[in-house]
């Protein structure tokens, strides 16, 4: 009764599917009403988010005649299912942490790509320039900041003694250290590219491409992209915070502790989406490859020096 | 379940030009920028009519303009709602019985749709506060 | 350049032109025939170095008119040359399009419009009306009636049904 009891709860009641979601949609509120409050105006109520997802829900699908029809809907619902089985993993794993298993980071930096993947699968099967234009641009953002993101993670595995296991790194306190800065300054804005935020939101370049990547999506499909849009804005922090600020229990600050480094982050993306323009394809590209890419070997050097010789500052 | 009270809550605009002077087109740029904060309505401009609940059609229909406009109509997602802004759309204004006038917009789309809904907001051009009050007024009588 | 030493180039051409006639202190119209409007543009814009702004058409009752108006911005007067084009049937002027390449759009407008036919214009294609619109119609001409328009198109049709 237990495990099968147990797993289907977990991926789809907490902390999967309706307590993500519903996390989610609080955070998609958050990070507009803050914007609002920066651009010095109102902003939307606060079940606007779940209105636009009702709404979606309510309209007719509309499929290219051209599309590449299977993978045109399939691509949704393996972005949204890559995002909740993260999310479900990473939730699991906080609140027991007996539960994790050697390489578990390894499979969430897997998870983390799905939505990315899911994201080009569907605009290159729309059949539509725009999107096919939203899928290049895609491409090459994913394949930039991928390398600078798996960078951050090899950083907290050397600081924190070489176990490939979320539990060893989350029971630790945070790690102070010049890597581990660095570290996380990287990987807070490989992550403003992979939720696809101001400045680095190429893919869906409004003004630019019509809608980039969604171009041909129309009513419950795009509620479903919506959907794994919100899951992200809490997986994707979360993942963070275990990483690199201490998890949900240690630290001295617990629970409480946990969810606080949670909204800090959340802010620091809102932050750097409300203040910067956005930039284009190679600037982009020459960024993630060129200074985070050094500022990253650099970090790499760093822990694997302190490590070596025992220094906590490095 | 009635969807329409979601489509209340959350119209996303799209907005169409078949031959407006652009006057109307920059009043509706105007009020999607900042300053009146149409987002505490839930209203957002999306980058193609496939995303859309509700058209903001401009101009008075010219020939050039007027396949296109039904062939984006096509493309939007039923329910949906159409708002005339401006004179000329509302019935041709200045231009009735211009060499170039195909028809006002409104009888073209009901030819196209029977069950096209339709709203009217006039002006020349409007200002965006009459261009939101139309919008609700609109919205709320759905 | 300033007005008096304007005025006195303008006369360095006045043997091609019918009239000058100056109704305020920053408009000074060149009054030519048709065949006269290039050398006279060429001189405006190349030797007077005067900045192109627009061509104007115009249907008068027994010609042709085509205008094209030049700006000297020091003083900000405008010199336009008033071409006539005494032909009514077949109107055709030489196109300033090979010197002036920022004119080509609105000759081809005017030619849209009036039906004037530029001569040596690169590119004389449909501009502004519609692509269904039946050939031969020139909308803005006195003689051209909507309802004639009209009923040029419901034969166009007629023929496409019959073929």
């Amino acid at each position: 009764m237990t495990e099968a009891f147990w797993i289907p709860f977990w991926i789809l009641v907490f902390p999967g599917f309706l307590f993500t979601l519903g996390l989610g949609l609080v955070a998609s509120y958050l990070v507009r009403k803050v914007s609002a409050l920066v651009q010095y105006r109102v902003g939307p109520p606060v079940m606007q988010p779940f209105y636009d997802i009702m709404k979606l829900l309510g309209k007719e699908i509309l499929i290219p005649q051209d599309a590449q029809q299977f993978v045109f809907k399939a691509a949704p619902l393996i972005g949204m299912a890559g995002v909740l089985l993260l999310s479900t993993m990473l939730g699991v794993n906080a609140l027991w942490p007996e539960r994790t298993f050697v390489g578990d980071i390894i499979v969430a930096i897997y998870l983390m790509v799905l939505p990315s993947l899911a994201l080009i699968l569907g605009a290159s099967a729309s059949a539509s320039p725009h999107a096919a234009v939203g899928a290049a641009r895609e491409m090459k953002l994913v394949m930039s900041y991928e390398l600078g993101l798996v960078l951050a993670f090899v950083v907290v595995i050397i600081r924190t003694g070489g176990t490939l296991s979320l539990a060893a790194i989350g029971g630790q306190a945070p790690v102070i250290g010049i890597s581990n800065f660095i570290a996380f300054a990287v990987s807070l804005l490989c992550i403003q590219a992979k939720l696809g935020y101001v400045p680095f939101d190429i893919a869906e370049a409004e003004t630019e491409l019509g809608a980039g990547v969604l171009m041909e999506y129309s009513g419950p499909l795009l509620a479903v992209w919506e959907v794994m849009h919100a899951m992200m804005l809490v997986a994707l922090p979360m993942f963070l915070v275990m990483v690199f600020l201490g998890g949900f229990g240690a630290g001295g600050l617990g629970l409480l502790g946990g969810v606080l480094k949670y909204v800090l982050v959340l802010v620091l993306i809102i932050l750097i989406k409300n203040t910067n323009p956005r930039v284009r394809i190679d600037q982009a590209m020459k960024f993630f490859w060129v200074y985070c890419g050094i500022a990253m070997v650099v970090a790499v050097v760093l822990a694997t020096i302190g490590n070596i010789y025992g220094i906590a500052r490095l | 379940m009635n969807w329409i009270r979601w489509l209340k809550k959350s119209p996303w605009v799209f907005h169409v030009n078949t031959g407006a002077c652009n006057n109307c087109d920059i009043e509706i740029v105007d009020c999607l920028a900042p300053k009146h904060d149409i987002e505490r309505f839930g209203i957002k401009l999306v980058g193609t009519p496939r995303h859309a609940d509700a058209l903001l059609v401009t101009g008075v229909g010219t020939r050039q303009a007027v396949p296109r406009l039904l062939e984006i109509y096509r493309q939007v997602p039923k329910p949906c709602v159409v708002f005339l802004i401006g004179a000329c759309a509302t019935g041709t204004g200045i231009f009735a019985g211009g060499y170039h006038v195909a028809g006002p917009v409104d009888e073209i789309l009901k030819k196209e749709d029977p069950n096209a809904i339709i709203a009217y907001v006039p002006g020349c051009p409007p200002k965006p506060e009459a261009m939101i009050s139309g919008i609700i007024k609109t919205l709320s009588t759905l | 350049m300033k007005q008096e030493e304007l005025k006195a180039r303008l006369e360095e051409i006045k043997d091609k032109l019918i009239a000058i006639e100056q109704p305020r202190d920053n408009r000074i119209y060149l009054l030519c025939e048709a065949e006269d409007a290039y050398a006279v543009d060429k001189f405006l814009f190349e030797e007077m170095n005067l900045r192109f702004v627009i061509t104007t058409g115009i249907d008068s009752d027994d010609c042709f008119e085509v205008l094209y108006h030049f700006a000297n911005d020091e003083t900000g007067t405008f010199v336009t040359t008033r071409a006539f084009i005494r032909d009514h049937e077949n109107p055709s002027i030489e196109s300033i399009t090979p010197f002036i390449a920022g004119a080509e759009w609105i000759e081809r407008e005017t030619h849209d419009i009036l039906g004037i036919d530029f001569k040596n214009h690169p590119n004389l294609r449909r501009l502004i009306l519609s692509d269904d619109w039946p050939e031969g119609v020139y909308p803005l001409r006195k003689a051209c009636v909507l309802s004639k328009a009209k009923e040029l198109e419901k034969e166009l049709e007629n023929e496409k049904d019959t073929e």
